[in-house]
């Protein structure tokens, strides 16, 4: 006891952090109840074979992962997982940086193209995934019609083991790129006039305007949406669960972590080795996140 | 400043967007990791009439047929007509997510009082105590009488000496024809003398100028199953083991894949995409389940130019045949009011009147007679006749799972990367390994 003083606190600072918290406690609880507890929730889970219905569950210690490791279907789905997030996110960043700039000019209507490419973003994924169904049927659907009618063959979009993946990262970089267009735009128009007058004075061409002015200012929104756009694809689910069956022979080249967790979880009720997928997807993304935060000092320019 | 704002900005979005994925999974499980064993059927309270008399009673009836609700609501009106102090509330979700919501129910303790159960899930309900026990409603009930349902269904919902659901309907798989393409090619109508040969062959004539003889997708039941059984093949055998090795039932898978593989039938693998090809007139002829009926009825390409027959024979006729049942939850509040319910659609008058407003072939003796006459558009006669030599359709307690191995292995023998023989030993194999864990 001896040595601690008691600090008396005034009421008004008292006041100020009960506000403090009582502001915040919203989003903490959210975040708490939500996020924070699931994540050791399913790391518990991991480590058990589920009884149904929640109980019986049997402690098999780290049984999952060994099978996690011997199961072949999984590593596809990392392949697959990672293959899909090396075609979506250059792509639909690079898509979306070419069209910020574009609408950042002085273009007739700019706030309407805005509003075009923004859509995906809000339509729901399901329903984007039933108009993409129709338009890649392989019988009656528009794109094989539009291929036929131009003499080419007709391409099997959703069953062809090699296509599979590609007709799904289209839906992905379709449904994206207008969000990460939006952020970079935001970031675009934050660069002040004046250094594209003094480099216009210097005599710098577009060209050079846009590799020396704007992209090095635009570098922290790009990383974040780099970011955030690796994330979420890693994490993708919906449009595969509601294109790609099991009986579709595509299913091994298409089948994602997330879709395989849901499978496992939900379809087998095998909920402590969906748990284990789930805890490697979130290992990868960790893995990579770091990574990418390393590289950030490298390129990232901060104002 | 902003750089370290961005920081930690990022780790709340990853440490958020990556636990979305989890969030759906720890929210339904309280109790995980009490390593309690499974709890035995809890014995129902028997004091419900607690003296409430006059109070009424909302009995929760969870279905997954959208096309079968309009007809049991009619049904649920007449029983409360009848039964003063009585509502019924059905609620209606489709088949994959019936699932998860009865699990999430089962879970936390809130079943519907009254659900439909299936061959594919009944063992891990009963199993687990999550269904009411039967026995003696059934025995002192002078309007249930089991021997009046086909034994094959009421052994489905029989579990431990336990009866656990009363049945409901039955479906068998139809050969649907287009009249119009078989007129054509002069092609006689399938009837219950058609041999595999005459299937093959009538298949081979109606293939032609963009339109393929016959739909053979890469389904169990309502495809390869079936002639598996036709051949004496077997998918299970009585001690749990694969029967996907066995010989006959590669000849049966052999025979079918040859469709696809001869270009006679398209390749199509989704449950979506095989109806739209048989209603947009891409096949002549195709396998589908009595329950798509009213969908068919309702379809004027369908109702105009087709028609069904039963399934032709090769060994022997069979027909893969299933049933519902109606259960009980252990825990409903309102065990005595359940059971009246359940009673009246077990009964022979209920029976009677669900095969009379077409809702689905009832399971009671004779009352599929009146499901018969409940349509004219088809000659739906033939799904009823399939019964006499129809085949459970196969199961145990993890069907799911060794189906959908059974699929992984076999996706490679329709695309023809692999021979028919090989893709069956695998899936024996996967299914073995599945079944050896059970």
């Amino acid at each position: 006891m001896a040595g601690y003083k008691r600090i008396r606190v005034p009421r008004n600072t008292w006041n100020m952090w009960l506000w403090g918290w009582f502001l915040v406690a919203p989003t903490m609880l959210g975040l708490l109840i939500l996020n924070i507890i699931p994540i050791f929730q399913t790391l518990y889970l991991s480590l058990f074979k589920s009884g149904a219905f929640g109980r019986g569950n049997q402690y098999v210690g780290i049984g999952n992962y060994e099978r996690l490791i011997a199961d072949a279907q999984v590593w596809h789905a990392v392949a697959n997982t990672l293959l899909y997030t090396v075609l979506v996110v250059p792509l639909s960043v690079a898509l979306a940086m070419i069209i910020a700039v574009l609408l950042n000019g002085k273009v007739k209507g700019t706030s309407i193209f805005r509003t075009i490419y923004f859509i995906p973003m809000i339509a729901a994924p399901a329903a984007v995934t039933m108009v993409w169904r129709w338009l890649y049927n392989p019988q009656f659907g528009l794109i094989n019609y539009v291929l036929t009618q131009l003499g080419l063959d007709p391409v099997r979009w959703t069953t062809d083991p090699q296509v599979g993946l590609i007709s799904i990262s289209l839906i992905g970089i379709w449904s994206i790129f207008g969000y990460n267009m939006v952020l970079l735009l935001a970031s675009l128009q934050e660069i002040p006039r004046d250094f594209y007058e003094a480099s216009d004075i210097d005599g710098a061409s577009k060209m050079q305007q846009f590799f020396i002015v704007t992209v090095p200012l635009v570098t922290p929104t790009l990383f974040f949406v780099f970011v955030t756009t690796i994330i979420q694809s890693m994490q993708v689910f919906d449009v595969i669960y509601m294109m790609i069956d099991v009986t579709n022979p595509a299913y091994e080249r298409t089948v994602s972590l997330v879709y395989l967790f849901y499978n496992n979880s939900f379809r087998y009720m095998d909920k402590g080795y969906g748990s284990a997928i789930v805890v490697l997807l979130l290992v990868l993304i960790m893995i990579i996140t770091y990574f990418q935060l390393k590289a950030e000092k490298k390129w990232v320019n901060y104002m | 400043m902003k750089n370290r704002m961005l920081r930690s900005t990022l780790v709340m979005m990853l440490s958020l967007a990556v636990m979305t994925a989890c969030t759906t999974n720890g929210g339904n499980q309280p109790e995980n990791g009490q390593n309690d064993p499974p709890q035995p059927p809890q014995p129902t309270e028997t004091n419900t009439n607690t003296g409430e008399v006059g109070d009424e009673v909302t009995l929760r009836y969870a279905v997954w047929d959208a096309n079968q609700a309009n007809g049991l609501r009619v049904m649920a009106d007449e029983f409360e007509a009848a039964n003063a102090g009585i509502k019924i509330d059905i609620e209606v979700v489709g088949w994959s997510d019936y699932w998860t919501m009865l699990e999430a129910g089962a879970t936390g303790g809130s079943l519907p009082d009254v659900f439909w159960m299936h061959s594919n899930e009944i063992y891990r309900y009963a199993s687990n105590g999550m269904l009411m026990n039967l026995n003696t409603y059934i025995e002192s009930s002078d309007q249930v009488d089991l021997s009046k349902f086909p034994q094959g269904i009421v052994d489905i919902y029989n579990f431990q000496g336990n009866q656990y659901g009363v049945p409901k309907d039955f479906d068998t798989i139809g050969l649907w024809y287009n009249k119009t393409l078989f007129d054509e090619a002069g092609v006689g109508y399938p009837d219950e003398s058609w041999t595999w040969d005459d299937l093959y062959d009538a298949a081979k004539a109606l293939t032609k100028d963009g339109v393929y003889g016959i739909l053979a997708p890469l389904h169990n039941q309502e495809g390869y199953y079936n002639f598996v059984y036709q051949n004496g093949g077997t998918i299970i055998t009585d001690d749990k083991q694969s029967g996907y090795d066995d010989p006959k039932t590669i000849e049966a898978l052999e025979y079918y894949v040859r469709f696809v593989r001869e270009g006679l039938s398209p390749e199509v693998y989704g449950d979506a995409e095989r109806a739209e090809a048989i209603q947009n007139g891409l096949a002549a002829m195709g396998f589908f389940g009595s329950w798509n009926l009213s969908g068919f009825t309702a379809n004027n390409f369908m109702a105009e130019h087709f028609d069904v027959a039963v399934l032709p024979k090769q060994e022997r006729q069979a027909s893969i045949y299933n049933g519902l049942a109606h259960a009980i939850a252990h825990n409903t509040e309102h065990p005595e009011e359940a059971w009246t319910f359940t009673e009246y659609l077990g009964s022979k008058e209920g029976q009677e009147r669900h095969a009379e407003l077409g809702i689905a072939i009832s399971a009671y003796e004779g009352a599929a007679d009146l499901w018969v006459s409940s349509n004219d558009t088809f000659n739906v006669k033939a799904f009823v006749d399939m019964v006499a030599y129809g085949v459970i359709r196969p199961y145990s307690n993890t069907t799911i799972v060794w189906e959908d191995r059974a699929y992984e292995s076999l996706r490679a023998a329709f695309t023809g990367d692999v021979d028919v023989e090989e893709a069956a030993s695998n899936a024996a194999s996967a299914m073995n390994q599945i079944l050896a864990e059970e």
